[in-house]
């Protein structure tokens, strides 16, 4: 270790200098031949530490004695729950909505984005049906037309396992989606079809 | 044994001074001890990395060990963090310890035979954990996975090796301890205190046990645990090592003895308050939350002393920096030390963990402090001492230039890419779209979106190993090279007995190691006591839901297959009170639902899905029926074709553990869930009914399965999930 004894005629002063960085060592410090030197903490990490309690009190003067609201997580989410409301306000339930088979590119592209990304998870790509019903055949569950389709979507039927989708997908993708499944996909000849289901319909 | 090796030589006479005093007295330290330790560090760490890179690999091709229940996912990520920590690490730290303890108090270590015992007794421990895991005995508590055997081998190795350490700082010949030392000491105390009360368990059977606290109360001790054990078990004692590996390759004095006090004591009392910052937004009541954002804000400076008094040793020393791969592996470990506890405290703010929590940005996160700060210190460490060890000079200086930058580079190519995929999946997760819908609400879409991000992660690991595959071929070239040196001889005069001394302050503390080990233990105490105790004192903490009833016995059964294969890894059970998430998972969660979860289940990471509403049928993105359940955890890809969950055809196969079913209602019973007198024994037959339903269901479905088998007790319990609450609606 680089040091030296303090010049002799210092002698009132018993300590030692570091020689590399001239700051005085700590006397009788010394382990396995490490030495500490005789610094303070920097400034600026005094500064830091004072800063983070000073936030700490303030946070916890906040909760505790002025019962802030945005440190109450149940009155932050009912404020975010009040700011959200729904842009479209269920306007097919306030008649509003003409529900009426889209036939269109666009919603049917727009159908079999939705269709591929939530249906497909029980009714397959192709509509074969797996734990859902065979979407691609002329037999019916719960009706055929665009209205019992966008029915099934908009309040699913809870005690198979179909949930309502009332409030992931808007009136307009549930009509998109139902138009898609009777346009495109019933009539075609799936992968692995599910046996048919419920009552069979005429093919119009 | 130690007491003859040491010999008393008389110094030369030196005739007017105290010659009871001025004795030197000749002792041998034994380095057989802490090159047992290296070599289980070197064995360990790469173990523990390439099960980390089979597991990252797994998530990009799940179905990579498709039908090997003891390779799934699920099973095996414990082992990697546990063979990371406790077996990586672990045995790092007992290296450091058993090589510094003794030079630093000029004295052999108190009982070779402990250390042989600390030895033996912590690598059995690993080779338990290591079978254990992978075949589906766990607790179910991340970090604290290994079951109640192990748990108590664990309890008495480690008191070993405290008893080991005291008794060599009672036979001390330095009058006062290092702030190695220091760190030692608190590592011991507080790990002790830590792993008996979070892993206190009644147990079921040999290999099963159930943890006493329960829902809320159990995440609280679990994070109180989980946090501390990366502060106590990565941090302090590797501050420890720092403090003596540092100034002894730079050869330099520590920067500042004063900074050194004020952070230890403010580091070891402020960290035990920061567990709840993992529970954030969770049913966790507000003012436990509060303590753990501030405690951890303000824990930013303590850490941030250890980084300066380690880079600042190095001044006048840089010259030296550039040429050392030792010390340069220091320094970017000390510098990964200050990053990864400067975003700590970023992360426990409420606005941030909102966004972080439950992503990778967390992997990311805890991967800078462990390939960068345990993993670089590690590194160092064993190139500086193998050297000693052997008498030789280090066998390829290049080689070990080279493992440095491969660490490097390869810690950056494992974050980066984990921070953007975490933020990404996060923003898509909320987002929403102009009408008020969630934007993806397919969970899907938002893994596909990342994936690209894994492959880079999986880069970043093989670079990293392939450093430490150079460091092997380093250290078995150097142990080549060389001759071990089991014994060292040095010198020192014996301790002054003490007596009358004008000493002041925090000196006198550091001459009296039994008080200060009492100290410290009065210290890390004071956080955990005013958090957990009012959680179990006082009842508005955990409000209870009337409509909140136990787990039927099916559900009973299928929750320990949950736990067994590891579900909790992927899947978080704790709806946050945000409007993304009620929206995609349903109502958010309450304290009073999780009251007889013993263990709770909230998880800490939402590689799939959140569940605790997968029962729910409606309001909810999650739901699924029977026949969707037995076909997706069979083969998840024929549901959900780019699915990242490995397939568990063995549910299928095998049949429920009936036996076992009234050893745990009466193991309930014990921890106070309310099944009435005499349940256990008619538990089965109400299990035998509930099954036969839900077989019923999949064989009208078509599927081929008999009541008996445990996908029926998994698919119950999935079904209960999250639906009690809505039950008196």
């Amino acid at each position: 270790m680089t040091t030296e004894k303090n010049m002799p005629e210092n002698q009132e002063q018993d300590y030692e200098i570091d020689t590399l960085t001239n700051d005085r060592l700590m006397k009788d410090h010394e382990y396995d031949g490490i030495r500490e030197l005789d610094n303070g903490p920097p400034t600026w990490f005094n500064w830091l530490f004072i800063l983070t309690i000073a936030f700490a009190v303030f946070y916890l003067v906040r909760l505790f004695v002025f019962r802030a609201d945005d440190l109450m997580q149940r009155k932050e989410y009912e404020k975010q729950m009040a700011v959200a409301q729904r842009m479209a306000p269920a306007a097919d339930e306030a008649g509003l909505f003409e529900v009426k088979l889209l036939t269109d590119n666009q919603s049917l592209d727009n159908g079999k984005q939705i269709f591929n990304s939530i249906c497909a998870v029980c009714h397959m790509a192709d509509g074969g049906g797996l734990v859902g019903p065979n979407l691609t055949d002329d037999y019916w569950i719960h009706g055929n037309t665009i209205a019992d389709l966008y029915r099934v979507t908009t309040e699913g039927v809870i005690e198979k396992g179909m949930i309502p989708y009332r409030d992931q997908l808007s009136p307009q993708q549930r009509l998109e989606v139902s138009s898609y499944i009777l346009e495109e996909l019933v009539g075609t000849t799936p992968a692995n079809p599910k046996e048919p289901q419920g009552e069979l319909y005429a093919q119009d | 044994m130690r007491s003859s090796r040491e010999r008393q030589i008389p110094m030369q006479k030196n005739n007017n001074l105290n010659l009871n005093y001025m004795e030197l007295q000749k002792f041998t330290y034994d380095n057989k001890i802490a090159r047992l330790f290296l070599n289980a560090t070197v064995f360990w760490g790469i173990v523990a990395m390439l099960v980390g890179l089979l597991i990252a690999t797994a998530l990009v091709f799940p179905t990579l060990t498709s039908g090997i229940s003891f390779l799934s996912f699920g099973r095996i990520r414990p082992l990697h963090t546990n063979a990371a920590i406790f077996a990586f690490v672990g045995n790092a730290i007992f290296t450091g310890v058993y090589y510094s303890t003794p030079r630093l108090l000029k004295t052999p270590m108190f009982s070779e035979l402990l250390g042989k015992i600390n030895f033996w007794g912590w690598q059995l421990i690993i080779l338990a954990a290591a079978i254990s895991l992978p075949l589906g005995y766990t607790v179910g508590k991340e970090y604290a996975e290994l079951e109640w055997p192990i748990d108590i081998a664990i309890a008495i190795v480690w008191v070993v090796f405290g008893l080991n350490l005291t008794m060599t700082m009672i036979k001390r010949r330095v009058k006062h301890i290092y702030v190695a030392i220091w760190f030692y000491i608190a590592t011991f105390v507080t790990v002790a205190v830590l792993h008996i009360v979070n892993s206190l368990a009644v147990p079921v059977s040999f290999m099963k046990s159930y943890p006493i606290y329960a829902g809320i109360q159990d995440a609280l001790v679990q994070w109180w645990y989980g946090h501390n054990a990366v502060a106590f078990f990565l941090t302090t004692p590797f501050l420890g090592l720092m403090y003596y590996f540092v100034p002894k390759a730079a050869n330099r004095p520590v920067y500042s003895y004063k900074l050194s006090i004020i952070h230890f004591w403010s580091l070891i009392f402020l960290y035990i308050w920061a567990g709840p910052h993992h529970l954030l937004y969770s049913a966790l009541p507000d003012w436990v939350q509060a303590l753990g954002v501030v405690f951890s804000v303000m824990l930013i400076a303590p850490s941030w002393g250890g980084m300066v008094n380690g880079l600042l040793t190095l001044r006048g020393a840089w010259d030296k920096v550039r040429q050392d791969p030792v010390l340069k592996m220091f320094v970017v470990g000390i510098t990964a030390y200050g990053m990864a506890t400067f975003e700590g405290p970023l992360l426990s703010l409420k606005t941030v963990n909102a966004i972080s929590h439950f992503t990778d940005w967390t992997i990311a996160h805890v991967h800078i402090g462990a390939l960068g700060w345990n993993g670089m210190l590690t590194f160092g460490m064993i190139y500086w001492l193998l050297p000693r060890f052997y008498k030789t000079r280090l066998w390829s200086v290049k080689m070990a230039n080279a493992h440095f930058w491969l660490a490097t580079t390869g810690m950056l190519f494992f974050a980066i890419p984990l921070y953007f995929a975490g933020i990404t999946q996060s923003l898509m997760w909320k987002e929403f779209t102009e009408e008020g819908f969630l934007k993806y609400p397919n969970f899907m879409d938002t893994v596909v979106q990342i994936l690209p991000m894994y492959f880079i992660r999986i880069f970043g690991g093989l670079l990293y190993i392939s450093g430490v595959v150079l460091m092997i071929i380093n250290v078995i070239q150097t142990t080549r090279t060389g001759k071990f040196v089991r014994f060292e001889e040095d010198q020192a005069p014996a301790l002054k007995p003490i007596g009358e001394s004008n000493e002041k302050g925090h000196r006198i503390i550091e001459s009296k190691p039994l008080l200060f080990s009492l100290l410290a233990l009065i210290v890390i105490l004071i956080g955990g006591i005013v958090q957990i105790v009012p959680m179990f004192m006082v009842k508005s903490n955990v409000p209870t839901i009337a409509s909140v009833q136990p787990y039927t016995p099916l559900e009973l059964q299928g929750r320990d297959i949950y736990l067994r294969e590891g579900c909790y890894n992927c899947h978080s059970q704790m709806v946050r009170p945000f409007r993304s998430e009620v929206e995609r998972y349903g109502d958010y969660s309450k304290a009073g639902e999780v009251v007889y979860d013993h263990p709770f289940q909230f998880g800490s990471k939402r590689t799939g899905p959140d569940l605790a509403r997968a029962g729910v049928k409606s309001s909810s993105l999650i739901y699924k029926n029977s026949v969707w359940h037995y076909n997706h955890f069979l083969d998840p890809q024929k549901m959900i074709p780019e699915s990242i969950m490995p397939p568990y055809p063995w549910l299928s196969k095998r049949d429920i553990n009936l036996s076992s079913t009234p050893k745990k209602i009466r193991a309930m019973q014990k921890l106070g869930v309310p099944y009435e007198e005499g349940f256990d024994q008619r538990a089965n037959e109400h299990l035998l009914q509930q099954a036969a339903q839900i077989a019923q269901e999949l064989r009208d479905a078509g599927i081929e399965v008999e009541d008996n088998k445990e996908v029926i007790a998994l698919i119950a319990y999935i079904h209960r999930l999250g639906v009690d609450i809505h039950k008196t609606e």
